[in-house]
């Protein structure tokens, strides 16, 4: 008989989680301490063998979930099916606590532009979008959660706002959502809107998963010489965007919440402290349901 | 009116494969056509930086700068096709052997198809080895029409020179050396790998050609006279043999739909 014990954790309590990246694998395989879960992207996982094996040695003691970069739910010429099918078989083999992506699109025509491309937000595109999210919610067999994105430039065939958009999606597919509230402050100070009436707009009795990540900021080309935040993920949470994330968490309650960095990898263990430092600022803003998980680091 | 999604993105599409968001003008909220820039950077940068992780020692032989822009060029011209970067690549050793003043250098194109292989093999894990006694109970004409799987991290290349022998110098973490004599004799090579640990070896032709069919996929018999056709003195069950003691096969099958080991 097994024991209870031993199963792979499924269960997840709200909480920080970092990124799992190529280069902290053998790490995380061999013992190395974590964050109360784990995020891949399944991209890096579906054509590595040496990864997915020890990938599945992390699955062992740690919960995961699965965030694509390759699935595309906004292309207006559909998801790529092959794709999605091995995302599926690989979430069948590590079953993840969860399954995201991007409200945005990365292939065109059987190319994959490897960037997450922005999307008018109106009718026709929530149309799209929604067909794309319900087959992608098929094939996995669950809800899937669809984040904002970080965006530089905003389209004019656009008439809805983001968080509208968002809602209209979740009532038409039942899809969950990932709010990340780094690209909030991002595409707030990119498109000039305010990124606390943002969240407060947010469907929040939708939101399952938060994210955050560093951010960089350069001065635009242009005339005027504006600044723009580039989602970088290269660097810690920034204050403003832990001032931010308090928001969300007064606003959606206790949930997991992911540091990404992705970039300029730090060690290990200077990832799981700035989860740490994300569940000290979650206990800041919600005494209550994230002590327990704050006391247990 | 708006004009319809796909007609958008094949515009946006456009611009990142061309560099240029300019075209984009009107479709952009005053104020942001700048920004594009953003997406047209993180298009080339992303695969750039996924081509020279790849490419490392390519980078070594030729020089960071040349490999980047070739890199960037490639980037350009061959779009990925796949949203699995990892898969991202396997025509970038004919590109950038035909790349600037590395079109100069006959030897960088098999380089560059022996570092693919290399790091293709190198991810791959192995899988149980099969004993020779399960092979040897088929008996020769159950044999002939068997097929074989081999390790994953098997790979088969002809080169045309030694490029192995720089491949080698580099893996070998060895300080480059000032001169190197490019021996011009071609080769067979088996590259090996699992778990991040990679070997090459030199193969006898005849040998070559029979793991090399084995690992595309034909039956014993059929990969037996490929070698034959190369040397009519081959010994397939030697060779065969050989190919199982070094842990080479993990599966037989009968062919075309009989029973498997």
């Amino acid at each position: 008989m097994t024991s209870p014990a031993a199963a792979p954790p499924t269960a997840l309590s709200p909480g920080a989680g970092v990124g799992l990246r190529l280069p902290h694998l053998a790490a995380a395989a061999a013992g190395a301490p974590l964050a109360g879960w784990v995020e891949i992207h399944p991209e890096n996982f579906l054509a590595n063998p040496h990864a997915r094996e020890l990938l599945l040695a992390v699955r062992e003691r740690s919960a995961v979930s699965f965030h694509t970069v390759g699935v595309s739910a906004g292309s207006a010429d559909g998801v790529d099916r092959e794709h999605l099918a091995r995302v599926a078989a690989l979430a069948r083999e590590l079953e993840p606590f969860a399954i995201s992506g991007h409200l945005a699109w990365s292939t065109h025509r059987g190319l994959f532009l490897n960037d997450l491309l922005p999307l008018p937000y109106d009718d026709d595109t929530v149309a799209i979008v929604a067909a794309n999210v319900h087959e992608i919610q098929d094939t996995l067999g669950r809800a899937y959660l669809v984040e904002n994105p970080a965006s530089y430039v905003a389209l004019g065939a656009s008439k809805l706002a983001e968080a509208e958009f968002l809602a209209e999606l979740v009532d038409r597919t039942g899809c969950r959502l990932l709010c990340d509230v780094s690209n909030v402050h991002v595409s707030g100070s990119n498109l000039g809107y305010d990124a606390y009436a943002y969240l407060d707009a947010f469907p929040a009795h939708a939101v399952a998963e938060l994210h955050m990540g560093g951010f960089a900021a350069e001065i635009s080309g242009d005339a005027a010489g504006a600044q723009v935040l580039i989602d970088t993920h290269d660097g810690p949470i920034a204050d403003t965007v832990l001032e931010l994330y308090a928001h969300a968490l007064r606003r959606f309650g206790a949930l997991p919440t992911l540091i990404e960095w992705d970039s300029d990898l730090p060690d290990l263990a200077l990832l799981v402290n700035e989860a740490a430092r994300a569940d000290r600022a979650a206990l800041g803003a919600l005494a209550g349901p994230m002590a327990h998980v704050a006391a247990a680091r | 009116m708006s004009p319809p999604l796909a007609e958008l993105q094949a515009r946006i599409a456009g611009a990142l494969l061309a560099g240029d968001g300019r075209g984009l003008a009107a479709d952009l909220v005053r104020g942001s056509a700048e920004r594009f820039r953003v997406h047209l950077r993180n298009y080339e940068e992303s695969l750039a930086a996924a081509l020279r992780d790849k490419f490392p020692a390519c980078a070594w032989l030729l020089g960071a700068e040349l490999l980047d822009a070739a890199a960037r060029a490639f980037a350009r011209a061959h779009p990925p096709r796949r949203p699995c970067i990892a898969e991202y690549g396997a025509e970038f050793p004919r590109f950038v052997a035909a790349f600037g003043r590395a079109a100069e250098l006959a030897y960088v194109q098999p380089f560059a198809e022996l570092e693919w292989a290399v790091g293709n093999a190198a991810i791959a894990v192995d899988s149980e080895p099969l004993a020779w006694r399960s092979i040897a109970s088929l008996g020769t004409d159950g044999l002939l029409a068997t097929h074989v799987t081999l390790q994953q991290g098997l790979r088969y290349l002809r080169v045309p020179c030694r490029v192995d022998e720089l491949m080698t110098i580099y893996l070998g973490d060895r300080a480059t050396p000032a001169a190197f004599a490019l021996d011009a004799s071609p080769a067979h090579l088996e590259v090996r790998g699992a778990r991040g640990a990679v070997s090459i070896a030199l193969l006898e032709d005849a040998e070559h050609a029979f793991r090399a069919a084995l690992a595309a996929g034909e039956a014993i018999g059929a990969a037996a006279e490929r070698a034959l056709d190369v040397d009519g003195a081959f010994d397939a069950g030697a060779a065969l043999r050989r190919l199982v003691d070094a842990g080479s096969v993990t599966r037989i099958r009968h062919s075309p739909e009989g029973a498997a080991s």
